[in-house]
């Protein structure tokens, strides 16, 4: 990271004001074109002031007002985007990212039930994913089979979501004795509405579901965490998010190494590059074979973003802005 | 700093609203959307989540093993000019460090590892055994100027360190 402004780089801005780091940042991060840019395509047209101050509320607000200070907030949650106002002055923009939203079941005691990939199964047989994304999310997202997106690099096209079998769910959790449990879901408040949704389909299973926000400690009886995440990778998508959730040296993990899944990515990184995708879409049959997780949905990228601003948003979910122009 | 340097849209012009996007971005990763604004890399995902050359305008591999990159013809920010010497530069400087990107070790290249400038603008790099995970590493390497490696560096002056702070 960069820790002085300055002519550093050769990209298409310069960094002219402020830091923006790990565990902080200034008041303001300012970013001027590079009028030198080799790159016609993405030479850009306008400077960029990063307020680090204003806030994410007061930023959509200023938006829907159109009073000037700021044009583009990035990272709504789906509940701060439906309920953008109507506006002559701001809009919401949306994204199919690479993104996905996916709950890590809790396999960190030994006695877990969800060491057990009949459990895990039965679980997300029990949830319907396009009702959790329907009125968990505004319908701001996408089912997914598994942790890539239907069409993206690495998407297996023979493979589905998950079928929707609240009867089969349930003969399988009740023969695994865990009917009638309340199982604990961890989230962050932006996904309460998710986890509302994910009860709603529990309770026809006879379960119970719990919110418990992750913005304080980790209970040791959680059952699932959701997690989202992103790819920003050239097409290398297992690296980036497949082994955050389940590599030796994930961070996400809730649970012990998975032998299977390191030899899956070490073959992967011993393909030839040409390759891989054959290699992606096992890991993706593997992780959907052995209900390595609870699959929900790729949620879009959310955006307020002022009438007065053409605004290129990126797959990748960064702050890529050279593209991004004053309308007309 | 002249106006070269700084990105004056020129003539003086002042910036103001009309030529000024006030964005807020709440991201944890917005350190990296900042570099990755600034500086460059051999390649880059454009905005359809695709993989696309960047500073290196192509590249092959010519065996398992062996990437050959062809540089493009570019300047810095400060007027140095980019050729193959920087990207070697780029790449013996990470790996002086044990696990210098926040992300993880998953973007290290390994010890053994080698890259050597072929002429102004080719440069070979050997990875034993292959990796296929060679451009995904190459995304996070990054190729600033010469002035940048000598007063910054990555270092963190609060811990004299760039482990975790490339």
């Amino acid at each position: 990271m960069i820790d002085a402004p300055g002519p550093w780089g050769t990209g298409p801005f310069v960094l002219t004001e402020g830091v923006s780091l790990i565990d902080s940042r200034s008041d303001r991060v300012v970013m001027e074109p590079n009028t030198t840019y080799w790159n016609p395509a993405r030479k850009p047209t306008v400077r960029i002031v990063y307020d680090n101050v204003i806030g994410k509320a007061e930023g959509i607000k200023s938006v829907a007002a159109g009073d000037g200070r700021v044009d583009v907030v990035f990272d709504l949650t789906p509940d701060e985007a439906h309920a953008f106002p109507a506006s002559e002055h701001g809009r919401i923009q949306t994204k199919k990212a690479k993104t996905i939203l996916t709950g890590v079941f809790n396999e960190n005691r030994p006695d877990s039930p969800w060491r057990d990939p009949e459990a895990r199964q039965a679980i997300n047989l029990a949830i319907d994913q396009a009702f959790v994304l329907e009125h968990g999310a505004h319908g701001y997202g996408t089912v997914i089979p598994a942790f890539i997106q239907p069409g993206r690099y690495g998407a297996d096209p023979d493979m589905k979501p998950m079928p929707h079998d609240p009867e089969g769910a349930k003969r399988t959790l009740d023969g695994l004795g865990l009917g009638g449990r309340e199982l604990v879901f961890v989230a962050s408040p932006a996904w309460k509405g998710v986890v509302e949704a994910i009860g709603q389909c529990l309770a026809k299973v006879g379960l119970g579901c719990r919110f418990v926000s992750d913005r304080g400690d980790l209970p040791d009886d959680f059952d699932v965490k959701l997690e989202w995440y992103f790819d920003w990778t050239p097409q290398y998508p297992v690296a980036c998010v497949h082994r955050e959730f389940f590599g030796c040296d994930a961070t996400l993990r809730q649970g012990p190494e998975d032998p299977k899944f390191d030899a899956l990515y070490d073959k992967l990184l011993h393909t030839p590059e040409a390759e891989t995708e054959g290699v992606v879409r096992e890991v993706e049959r593997y992780l959907q074979d052995e209900a390595k997780a609870l699959f929900l949905y790729s949620p879009f990228t959310l955006f307020a973003v002022s009438d007065r601003v053409a605004f290129t948003p990126y797959d990748t979910c960064m702050s890529e802005l050279a593209e991004t122009r004053i309308q007309g | 700093m002249d106006a070269q340097a700084t990105g004056d849209p020129g003539g003086g012009q002042p910036w103001g609203p009309h030529n000024t996007v006030t964005v807020v971005d709440p991201s944890p990763v917005n350190w990296l959307s900042i570099t990755w604004n600034t500086m460059e890399e051999a390649n880059r995902v454009d905005h359809d989540g695709i993989g696309q050359p960047s500073l290196a305008e192509s590249w092959r591999w010519l065996d398992g093993e062996t990437l050959e990159l062809k540089m493009r013809d570019a300047v810095y920010q400060d007027g140095e000019p980019f050729d193959a010497a920087m990207f070697k530069l780029g790449f013996d400087k990470v790996q002086e460090w044990t696990n210098p990107h926040p992300p993880g070790a998953f973007l290290n290249f390994a010890r053994d590892v080698t890259c050597d400038a072929v002429d102004d603008r080719t440069v070979r790099m050997r990875f034993p055994g292959g990796d296929s995970a060679a451009l995904m590493k190459l995304r996070g390497m990054h190729l600033p100027s010469t002035r940048f490696w000598n007063e910054w560096g990555f270092v963190d002056p609060k811990t004299g360190s760039a482990e975790g702070h490339w």
